[in-house]
């Protein structure tokens, strides 16, 4: 089945350390990446192969866990084991460090960009959520703290049009958060997985997530109509992936533009998943239609779609190489 | 199990998890008996240990027990679960000593319950009754149980007020000389207290009012003033405060408020408004049917049979009090009212007076963990306009304290602490000034014993604690 994917190109990006994660630019021109060795590298096309562009260093003190595009293409935001969160700002071809977001008591896991751009959440192993607001002097604030989780805070996502956040974490959950009043809430507990849950994903029209965990799963999850007339959300599990993943499943992306659902593996292999056109909304079936088994050397982290390219696809892994491949579907 | 202590306190490093390797910075002091023997250690039957000598001799170990306190200094393995033993423990002491003072063991003590505004607020709305009501009821009641005197920290609140006044003119006298007197930011809130001590250590510190908050005050009063007058020595005083939060545990219990030469705590122990509630709910009463009793005049701000309260916040109304004070001592303004603007939430709001153009002050009052942490940061980065803030480790401050009397089933908790903050207000405001019974303790006691024994009364100090990492108890 290794027919769907096909390697474009093998990068050394973080050698002698593991390349954590890995992200595409709103334009599909440059893809981000950070790692163990405590930097940021920026990848551009030249002519056919990707090239390094810049180096951001010095902007932490131990390792970068991700990084995140600001929606207008701008921001580069990085968060870190350092316990903060960078913001960098685009200047031509490089990147400067604008300002340092800290608060979290403990090792930043992820950080997001709201699509309204005013907006940033990061979430740490202190078991908070924390979103922030950026105002016309690019002069960042804490809006609110959440504290729904009872454990390490892997991830954190927006809804593409709804002003929503969701988090995954330790403590097995996904958590819903909308605003109300002048501050933030969690409006509902998402239960079924049985490990951490370790990476989320929205589809493009945000009626659908996909959540992947320790369990070697990977769980579609569907909004409802709120029950009973009340204002809080409803989600439910529609389907579940397991048998698939001989390791726990780090991360999940959902392609925008096709539809596909990529998986980053500890089991080395990178895999593609496509819903059948038969199935029912409210039971979807995805058949797995491409992997890699030894994508990599070792785990892979981050599974990222070229949000402009259909079927471009990167991954990264512990054995601190990226990886790019194409994704053509046999019909 | 949800930690009871404030949402500033527990995300400075309340941890779950007591790593083995993790080095306790307060080592537990071990008596160390001279001679080469190696003994074993033995564990009887009933879960004792003993140590065997080489002779055959046994001798039971006694247990190790590390504080509170010790705990929070070291900043590493206190977990949520010992929050609830905390709680546990709290009723249990109290009635400890009073069954012990009732069979007529060795030790009588003197019980002494000073209950907060914000409790009295609290347990009137869970009862229907007026503050004041609830006030003369709980008086009645906690009379009832054995306890001697029953005091209300609006009384102390009043020192705290006037030493807030007298520090804030002093620092802004001095404000060209030293960059760390102002802001000055309120001491009254334990919460903000340990987080500051934990988080931002060194660099905040300064900025930090060292007046005493209410309940200290109260220690200082009752431990020094009442003793004396009574003839006690401190430790024969066991004093309670009753307060809307458990955070106030964690103030009674640190060492700049423990007494050497006594052996003995300013404040003994801490209940909360809710832990009252179950004692309330264990011996089956409902407080609208106790008696109203008279009130200890000694140590309450009351007119008559009423009690009195203070202008400004249900979280003290440091605010209000500083900034009426010091307009009119620094720049001879008259302020009738205040105009609160509310900034970026309803718990962010700024107070200014402007004259001719210029703003003379400008204050502020940031309550909850989000405000507190834009107030820091924006003191970090030199960009904090704010002369005076008031900090609140809790969203909508001391009247929805942790330790608050929970909704009913049913019961929206808005509602609820609306309610309670009605209540609150009910109650007469007095200028600190026009108490006449605390200028007469600044007279005779305070004068008497000196401007350094004054000051160890009515003030207090922060340390830097110090983060202990330990690369063994990293987490992924």
């Amino acid at each position: 089945m290794t027919d769907g994917l096909t390697l474009v190109q093998r990068l050394s990006a973080h050698p002698d350390s593991r390349c954590w994660f890995v992200s595409w630019s709103p334009s599909g021109t440059l893809l981000a990446s950070c790692g163990g060795d405590k930097a940021i590298r920026i990848w551009g096309r030249e002519g056919d192969s990707w090239i390094c562009k810049s180096v951001l260093e010095d902007g932490h003190q131990r390792t970068v866990r991700k990084v995140a595009w600001s929606p207008c293409g701008n921001y580069l935001a990085s968060a870190s084991f350092d316990a903060t969160t960078c913001i960098w700002k685009k200047k031509n071809d490089d990147f400067e460090s604008l300002t340092v977001l800290e608060g979290h008591e403990n090792e930043v896991k992820c950080v997001a960009w709201a699509p309204s751009g005013n907006l940033l959440a990061t979430c740490s192993r202190d078991k908070s959520v924390w979103v922030w607001e950026v105002d016309e002097e690019e002069e960042y604030e804490c809006v609110t703290v959440v504290n729904s989780h009872t454990q390490d805070v892997k991830h954190v996502i927006w809804h593409p049009t709804k002003e929503m956040l969701a988090s995954a974490s330790y403590d097995n959950n996904i958590c819903i958060y909308r605003e109300e009043d002048d501050d933030w809430e969690c409006r509902a507990t998402l239960k079924g997985h049985t490990s951490t849950v370790w990476g989320l994903c929205f589809d493009a029209s945000g009626q659908r997530m996909a959540s992947c965990s320790d369990d070697r799963t990977v769980k579609i999850w569907k909004e409802y109509p709120a029950e009973s007339g009340q204002d809080d959300l409803s989600w439910k599990c529609v389907c579940t992936l397991s048998g698939y993943h001989g390791r726990t499943v780090y991360d999940v992306a959902w392609c925008r533009l096709t539809g596909a659902l990529a998986t980053a593996c500890g089991d080395d292999t990178v895999r593609v998943f496509k819903e059948d056109a038969t199935s029912h909304p409210d039971q979807p079936v995805f058949s797995l239609v491409a992997q890699v088994p030894r994508a990599h050397q070792q785990d892979v982290n981050c599974v990222a779609w070229n949000p402009k390219e259909a079927g471009l696809l990167a991954a990264c892994s512990d054995d601190g190489d990226i990886s790019i491949w194409r994704f053509q579907e046999e019909h | 199990m949800a930690s009871q202590f404030s949402g500033v306190l527990q995300l400075t490093d309340l941890d779950d998890f007591i790593t083995p390797s993790q080095a306790c910075v307060k080592p537990v002091k071990v008596e160390k008996k001279e001679g080469k023997s190696v003994a074993k250690i033995q564990i009887e039957d009933d879960g004792s240990y003993v140590q065997v000598n080489q002779d055959g001799g046994k001798q039971k170990l006694g247990k190790a027990k590390i504080t509170l306190n010790d705990c929070l200094a070291c900043s590493g393995c206190i977990t949520s679960a010992e929050s609830v033993l905390i709680s546990q423990q709290s009723n249990e002491e109290l009635f400890k000593v009073l069954n012990n003072n009732k069979t007529g063991g060795a030790e009588q003590k003197v019980v002494v319950v000073s209950v907060s505004p914000q409790s009295r607020a609290s347990l009137a709305a869970r009862y229907d009754l007026s503050s004041t009501e609830a006030g003369r009821k709980l008086t009645c009641f906690f009379k009832g149980l054995g306890v001697h005197h029953v005091f209300d920290t609006s009384f102390s609140r009043t020192f705290s007020l006037l030493e807030s006044q007298r520090e804030f003119v002093e620092r802004f006298q001095r404000k060209e000389q030293d960059s760390t007197c102002l802001p000055m930011m309120t001491s009254a809130c334990p919460g903000w207290i340990c987080y500051a001590e934990k988080t931002h250590g060194e660099f905040v510190l300064p900025y930090i009012s060292t007046t005493r908050s209410p309940q200290q005050m109260m220690g200082s009063l009752v431990k020094g003033y009442f003793a004396e007058q009574q003839g006690l020595s401190p430790e024969q005083i066991y004093h309670v405060a009753v307060m809307p939060c458990f955070d106030k545990k964690l103030e009674a219990s640190r060492s700049d408020f423990y007494l050497d030469k006594s052996q003995s705590r300013e404040v003994d122990l801490v209940i909360t408004s809710a832990e009252v509630q179950k004692i309330l709910e264990e011996k089956n009463v409902a407080l609208g049917d106790v008696e109203p009793a008279p009130l200890d005049a000694m140590f309450s701000h009351v007119s008559g049979d009423e009690f009195l309260s203070h202008a400004g916040s249900g979280s003290g109304g440091y605010l209000h009090h500083v900034f009426t004070y010091a307009a009119k001592e620094l720049f001879g303004e008259e302020v009738k009212e205040l105009t609160y603007k509310t900034l970026r939430n309803k718990d962010f709001q700024e107070v200014t007076i402007e004259r001719d153009g210029v703003v003379l002050l400008c204050f502020a009052s940031t309550y909850g963990f989000r405000n507190i942490q834009n107030l820091v940061q924006k003191l970090k980065r030199g960009k904090s306009p704010y002369h005076f803030v008031e900090v609140m480790a809790c969203p909508s401050g001391c009247l929805n304290g942790g330790g608050q009397v929970k909704p009913l089933p049913g019961q929206d908790p808005k509602e609820l602490l609306q309610k309670v903050e009605k209540l609150y207000k009910a109650e007469r405001p007095l200028t600190p000034e026009e108490d006449a019974r605390v200028s007469e303790l600044y007279q005779s006691w305070l004068h008497s014993v000196g401007e350094e024994r004054a000051k160890e009364l009515l003030h207090t100090q922060y340390h830097t604690v110090q983060k202990n990492i330990n690369g063994l108890t990293m987490k992924w």
